[in-house]
């Protein structure tokens, strides 16, 4: 298998984009990266997008983005596995120049949901569920984050209060990341007084709605000889699925990851303590089970640690820095990239030399994770 | 584009070229529907009223609509003013919930106030900015001499979909203007701005019963960008900044947008808080920002200055700066205060509500 390396990485800021569109977007983020001049020749464009289809009623969107940034004739590709897209399209990427497919693939992900008011996207959003059984119920994705907040609280003996901590230090760390959705912060009054979204998930426990654009250039080494840019190897990336809620013996296991991080473990032998680390946190819980499944803290602890927890989420995570849908994996890996470069994001800098990613879709359906290293 | 208008007036000795506000009158009714009980009606959370600030809102009665509303408040604007009805050349109605789609209202409230037909009458329609564009067309009007006065009244039954969020606040409420000469007024304008764009943030198809929105489209690229648009304008156009007024009316959809556009434009909340009347009535659409400058002019000291600005969607809005003349007190003491309209109030039940709206109907 052949090395890969990000050559590159660019993203605009996650806001409300009224006046853009998703064209604009991906054209903004890829200036950045044309500027650089990181990009002498591209192989594949691998585009991830959620809502493309219902959103902004067009398929194929690879295509017709290769064609409006005048990249044809090239190969191009759309990825989507719900709320994971950008990390699975960082996977294909990797595969296609690991395989020797490829030696330089753009990873474009993109997102523009302030098109239709917040009832339509929920809609949409449902779909990563099964339709045929949990949609089709009404079932949405903060419902299941509800059942699994509140399971988590009994179990635990966990006050509502406690949970707070979570979107209080996502809140802190956003104001540093330029990228950021919600650069304000919030204190404990706030998350409890603001609107219920699924009794007790609070408004402010969950991720806003935004448009993104993030990109991220992958290239083999013989790309990586050529570049001026710091690049940084793509050490291992894995991915697994898991069964749906309704068929889990646990509710506060979330096992895909389980799985994905023993890979990983395995392979690596990783030190996470020194490693900085972006999760999912789409709902302030899912934060909590995703920590206590990479062994931060033990199981209804991890609430206790997390003031002192100094290389999770910079960004602010989904929580703060925003969740637009198909891009956020890449704004993940790009934001980690950049932290851990010399230059640093913004006033955001970490001296370490991993990176680990994870995404996820829905409470853990696909979980995948992205190890990244510097090259010494 | 720019559309500027401005009267320069000295306030001291050429007021003779001037136009002003010779009168003014509010109606509110007075039966009120609590805002939790309609969230709590259709499932929204509590907090969701307290962070929009709207606590209960005003509702016409059955036998009230925009014309009779609207009609006690052109009456009460007449009295306080103190002129002959028949010298009024034109009257306008702001409004977008008109008892007739076709047949002016304007027609109904004038000739239940006046016996001269020598006067130009039309409703205008602008989503919650048309009284604004009356008391724009009221200024030119009678600065070129075509009128003696005009008749300018913003009257709505709001009308939202039941279960949106919109019901938390749409209300029913009128406010009518005399527009006049500046020697006869107690407020003269001192300069006005209007920016308009076509902007989709909120708009009900012909045959639609209730309005549709953007939702958070409502706000930042249509509620803030026009108000805080306007409002430059005239400062820029007047040479004027937030610390030279003395109070700010804005439109105020809800308790929490007036607040935040003036913290904006940078005016503090004690110069807002007094035009604020939304979290106790709702949002009375042509008669919000109008409402909240009748309450306004009920307690400003001559020599105040005011800035109101409208705001309506589609969307627009129209900056004014006012300032208030000697004899304003005794204006006021003419006719019944926006604080009695207040006070006198009646609560009743989401059924009761939703009966006399015509929410739920009986089939006949």
């Amino acid at each position: 298998m052949r090395n890969v390396y990000i050559v590159s990485a660019s993203m605009i800021k996650v806001d409300r984009y009224f006046n853009k569109s998703y064209k604009e977007l991906v054209l903004n983020a890829l200036t950045k990266i044309l500027d650089e001049g990181s990009i002498e020749h591209i192989d594949y464009t691998v585009v991830s997008t959620l809502l493309s289809d219902s959103i902004l009623h067009q398929l194929d969107l690879s295509t017709v983005l290769t064609q409006y940034l005048g990249l044809n004739p090239i190969s191009s590709l759309r990825v989507e596995t719900g709320e994971s897209s950008g990390l699975a399209a960082i996977e294909l990427g990797f595969s296609l120049i690991a395989s020797g497919k490829a030696d330089s693939v753009l990873v474009v992900g993109v997102e523009k949901l302030t098109e239709y008011p917040t009832n339509i996207i929920n809609e949409n959003y449902s779909k990563i569920l099964d339709y045929e059984i949990e949609t089709i119920r009404n079932i949405s994705p903060p419902d299941y984050a509800a059942l699994i907040m509140k399971e988590y609280m009994k179990r635990y003996k966990i006050k509502r209060e406690e949970l707070t901590i979570w979107p209080i230090k996502m809140h802190d760390n956003a104001l540093r990341n330029p990228h950021a959705q919600l650069r304000f912060r919030v204190d404990m009054n706030k998350v409890l007084n603001s609107i219920t979204i699924a009794e007790p998930i609070k408004l402010l426990d969950t991720f806003p709605i935004g448009d993104g654009s993030a990109i991220i250039l992958l290239g083999s080494e013989r790309v990586l000889r050529r570049s001026n840019s710091e690049c940084m190897k793509i050490t291992y990336i894995t991915s697994s699925t898991s069964q749906p809620i309704y068929l889990r013996d646990d509710i506060l296991e979330f096992t895909a990851l389980r799985k994905a991080f023993k890979t990983l473990y395995e392979g690596s032998r990783l030190d996470l303590e020194e490693t900085l680390l972006e999760i999912h946190d789409s709902y302030s819980i899912y934060a909590y089970l995703i920590l206590e499944e990479l062994g931060i803290a033990p199981r209804g602890k991890v609430p206790n640690i997390v003031d002192e927890l100094g290389n999770v989420n910079l960004s602010g995570g989904l929580k703060a820095r925003g969740h637009p849908f198909g891009a956020t994996g890449i704004y993940q890996v790009a934001e980690a990239y950049s932290i851990l470069s010399d230059k640093g994001l913004g006033e955001l800098k970490y001296n370490g030399r991993y990176g680990l990613i994870h995404s996820m879709s829905g409470p853990d359906y696909n979980s995948r994770l992205c190890l990244i290293e510097k090259v010494m | 584009m720019r559309f500027l208008w401005v009267i320069p007036v000295d306030t001291s000795s050429e007021l003779g070229k001037g136009v002003g506000i010779v009168g003014w009158g509010v109606y509110i009714p007075i039966w009120r529907v609590r805002a939790v009980e309609i969230a709590k009606m259709w499932g929204f959370s509590e907090e969701l009223t307290k962070s929009l600030w709207i606590e209960e809102k005003a509702v016409a009665g059955e036998d009230e609509d925009t014309v009779t509303m609207g009609w006690y408040a052109a009456k009460a604007a007449i009295e306080r003013s103190g002129i002959d009805p028949n010298h009024i050349g034109a009257v306008f109605v702001g409004t977008e919930s008109k008892p007739y789609a076709v047949k002016p209202s304007a027609t109904i409230i004038a000739d239940a106030l006046m016996d001269s037909n020598m006067k130009s009458a039309s409703d205008i329609e602008f989503a919650c900015r048309a009284g604004g564009e009356g008391i724009r067309n009221s200024i030119a009007l009678v600065a070129s001499g075509m009128a003696k006065y005009a008749l300018v009244i913003g009257s709505d039954t709001a009308q939202a979909n039941p279960g949106d969020v919109l019901e938390l606040t749409a209300s029913s409420g009128a406010a009518a203007y005399v527009i006049g000469p500046a020697q006869e007024s107690v407020a003269v304008f001192e300069g006005s701005t209007v920016y308009v764009t076509d902007t989709p943030d909120f708009w009900r198809r012909d045959c639609s019963p209730y309005p549709q929105h953007g939702e958070i489209f409502t706000g930042e690229p249509a509620y803030f960008h026009h108000i805080v648009s306007a409002a430059k304008l005239l400062f820029e156009e007047l040479g004027l900044k937030p610390s030279d007024f003395d109070y700010a009316v804005f439109h105020q959809p809800n308790g929490k947008f007036p607040l935040q556009v003036g913290r904006m434009l940078g005016f503090p909340k004690e110069k807002i808080l007094p035009g604020i009347v939304t979290p106790w009535i709702g949002n009375t659409y042509n008669g919000s920002a109008l409402i909240g400058l009748a309450k306004v002019l009920e307690e400003a000291k001559p020599g105040s200055r005011i800035l109101v600005v409208t705001f309506g969607s589609g969307a627009g809005s129209d900056a004014f700066s006012i300032i208030v003349k000697e004899g304003i007190e005794e204006r006021v003491k003419r006719g019944p205060k926006v604080i009695d309209f207040l006070k006198r109030k009646k609560y009743v039940s989401y059924g009761e509500y939703a009966k006399n709206r015509r929410i739920i109907t009986k089939i006949e």
